[in-house]
């Protein structure tokens, strides 16, 4: 029969074009977005590979050499107890990015699976996620924070250190990881809401596009057509949180750090450099400066590269 | 009805009522249906948009949306019950046994999948292909719908192929499976007038190399006059005529029939003459009139029309030709 005499329409001999290599054509003709990218690249390779740029220990204390100028041998000057203060900012990235990274990651997957249940099942779900979503976002995020600080890290201290006294293993004696611990606890806690909001959104619109009633007719699960059909098609937007978001959860860090509830001295962060710096800023500048510059550069980048994914991935948005 | 007639019958609907959910209460769309498609036939359903044909055919399958619901009737296929069988079961039927085609070949298939994955998904999932087996199937499919170069082809993306492409790509994935039962909800509307007869020619073809009964959706008569062996006409949510099609062409009774024939131009018509229309829209949902739902419309309306709802009886001696309607029953006593 005529089936195979059909003649079908010609078709444009182009390559083919996919989503992401159009957006990624797109933001290479961004600027600002290539130079965030750049600036986050650096800085995470110098995340990645801190211990074997740095001259001196971040820890390292030089009593003769304290609160020096910038100079070719301490390119950031030293503190007021003689520690290399490029070291520390090196290692204060680490932190940054530790934090910011797990963070993100925990609050991201934390709220595509809420949101995308609450917008893909309904009621009663969508009902209580969002109730969830609501009180969390009311509740003043610095509160939060130095609520869960102030009232769980003298008791697991307290707890470690009785554990250590009891069986002398070395594992209960390192204490810094509950400060890690803590921090990324109460930080995603804070950090989840608007990655479900968002996704619970997108979920709305593309579950009564005709594509999801295909895919049900085709007979495919729920659980399939929401991981295959809904969430990638959720994912633009997605991304453009996720660089927006690391970049606040960076300055977030920072700030908890500056207020004494995040990451505690010795371990460098440049929230708590900051909050050294400040007290001895008129007589040492640089002690302020340096981490505060590196937290400007990487707040600004994140924001660049975040507003040249937004334009890339929504073509119909820009000019 | 004897027993070997129900069993020839692939799709049996009887009193199919469906609601929507109104502010003002329960608004009937679909009014007490009764259809039936036998085995390796053709039906064609027609009517105006807004009658009720694509809810009809979405509630067989329990895909309506929110809001609208199945109030009443029930519907067999190939002998089990559709309203009241598992999610899990009916999920093998939507998958396996009936192909569905959709309206919009631009907006059904998944922007960001491959066409490639989108037909190999049910094979995996439903039939335990592996991912190999599938894809090879993938190209025989597309061969099957007439795309050429279907090797590359399973690698594009939906917005890298025209509509009529696409709709052929629909096809293909409605016919994954090897459906018993394929229904085409108006595959055409989106398409323009070449690859309309195109995509109508493929599934002609298909269907006599595959033996499989098709449903084909339309508000176009003339389309589907080569194409179906019977057609039901639809008003505002019921049957008004149901006939083979052939009869429906020579010998329409209805007056709803009679007026979608007529606003089909003809060659022999004088040129730049006015085109037929029916006067009028269809009753909203919610709104329905007490008596027959043409009789507004209806240019033979009598007072009966008004106050009561026609059944649809036979009209010929066989029995395949039924039709709804007051002023035919009348016409015929008095002849």
């Amino acid at each position: 029969m005529s089936v195979v005499q059909a003649q079908p329409a010609p078709l444009a001999e182009e390559a083919p074009v996919s989503l992401w290599r159009d957006a990624w054509y797109r933001l290479k003709r961004n600027r600002l977005a290539i130079f965030g990218l750049c600036v986050i690249a650096l800085l995470a390779f110098v995340a990645l590979f801190g211990p074997y740029l740095t001259p001196y220990d971040f820890l390292g204390q030089d009593l003769e050499a304290r609160n020096q100028a910038p100079s070719l041998a301490h390119l950031f000057g030293t503190d007021d107890l003689g520690r290399d203060v490029f070291s520390r900012v090196v290692y204060g990235t680490r932190t940054a990015f530790l934090v910011a990274v797990v963070v993100t990651a925990i609050a991201l997957v934390l709220g595509t699976v809420l949101g995308a249940v609450a917008g893909f099942f309904g009621n009663p779900f969508d009902g209580v996620i969002m109730w969830l979503t609501d009180v969390t976002m009311s509740v003043p995020n610095l509160l939060l924070v130095v609520v869960i600080n102030a009232s769980l890290k003298t008791p697991i201290a307290q707890w470690m250190e009785a554990r250590y006294l009891e069986t002398l293993n070395p594992f209960y004696r390192e204490t810094v990881w509950i400060d890690f611990l803590l921090v990324f606890g109460s930080m995603a806690l804070i950090s989840w809401p608007p990655y479900a909001r968002l996704v619970r959104a997108q979920v709305l619109s593309i579950r009564s596009r005709p594509y999801i009633t295909a895919a049900q007719a085709l007979g495919l699960s729920n659980r399939i057509i929401l991981m295959r059909y809904v969430i990638p098609n959720a994912l633009g937007p997605l991304i453009v949180a996720v660089s927006a978001g690391l970049g606040t959860a960076m300055v977030l860090e920072s700030a908890f750090s500056f207020l004494g509830v995040g990451v505690n001295p010795p371990t460098p962060s440049w929230g708590n450099m900051i909050s050294d710096g400040l007290r001895v800023w008129q007589h040492y500048p640089h002690l302020l400066a340096a981490p505060a510059a590196v937290l400007g550069l990487a707040s600004v980048a994140f924001s660049f590269l975040g507003d040249g994914l937004n334009d890339a991935l929504n073509p119909r948005g820009s000019k | 009805m004897m027993s070997a007639k129900t069993e020839k019958r692939l799709l049996d609907v009887k009193g199919l009522t469906v609601e929507i959910e109104t502010r003002r209460g329960p608004a009937v769309v679909v009014d007490g249906i009764d259809l039936h498609v036998d085995k390796g036939e053709t039906l064609g359903v027609v009517g105006e948009s807004g009658c009720g044909k694509s809810l009809t055919m979405l509630s067989l399958m329990r895909l309506l949306p929110n809001k609208i619901r199945v109030a009443k009737g029930k519907a067999r296929f190939d002998g089990r019950d559709l309203q009241t069988m598992s999610n899990r079961e009916l999920r093998k039927v939507r998958g396996g046994d009936i192909g569905f085609v959709f309206q919009d070949p631009m907006t059904s298939l998944n922007p960001v999948m491959r066409i490639g994955d989108q037909l190999a998904e049910p094979l995996i999932y439903l039939r335990g292909m592996s991912r190999k087996q599938a894809r090879a199937r993938a190209v025989e499919l597309l061969r099957l719908v007439g795309i050429p170069g279907s090797e590359e082809r399973i690698q594009a993306y939906p917005h890298e192929l025209s509509g009529g492409m696409r709709q052929r790509v629909m096809i293909a994935i409605g016919l994954a499976c090897e459906p018993k039962l394929l229904i085409a909800d108006e595959p055409t509307t989106a398409l323009d007038v070449t690859i309309q007869a195109q995509i109508v020619d493929l599934v002609k073809g298909l269907r006599e190399k595959l033996g499989m009964s098709v449903v084909w959706i339309t508000h176009d008569l003339a389309l589907i006059a080569g194409l179906v062996d019977r057609v039901v006409v639809l008003y505002a949510g019921t049957v008004v005529e149901d006939a083979p099609v052939d009869e429906l062409y020579a010998n329409p009774q209805h007056p709803y029939t009679r007026g979608l024939l007529a606003s089909i131009p003809k060659l022999s018509d004088a040129p730049a003459s006015r085109l037929n229309s029916i006067g009028g829209t269809p009753p909203e949902p919610g709104r329905r009139p007490e008596g027959c739902p043409f009789a507004p419309r209806c240019p033979l309306a009598m007072d009966i029309c008004r106050t009561h709802v026609p059944k649809l009886e036979p009209i010929s001696a066989a029995g395949s030709h039924r039709a709804a309607c007051f002023a035919v029953e009348k016409a015929r006593e008095a002849a």
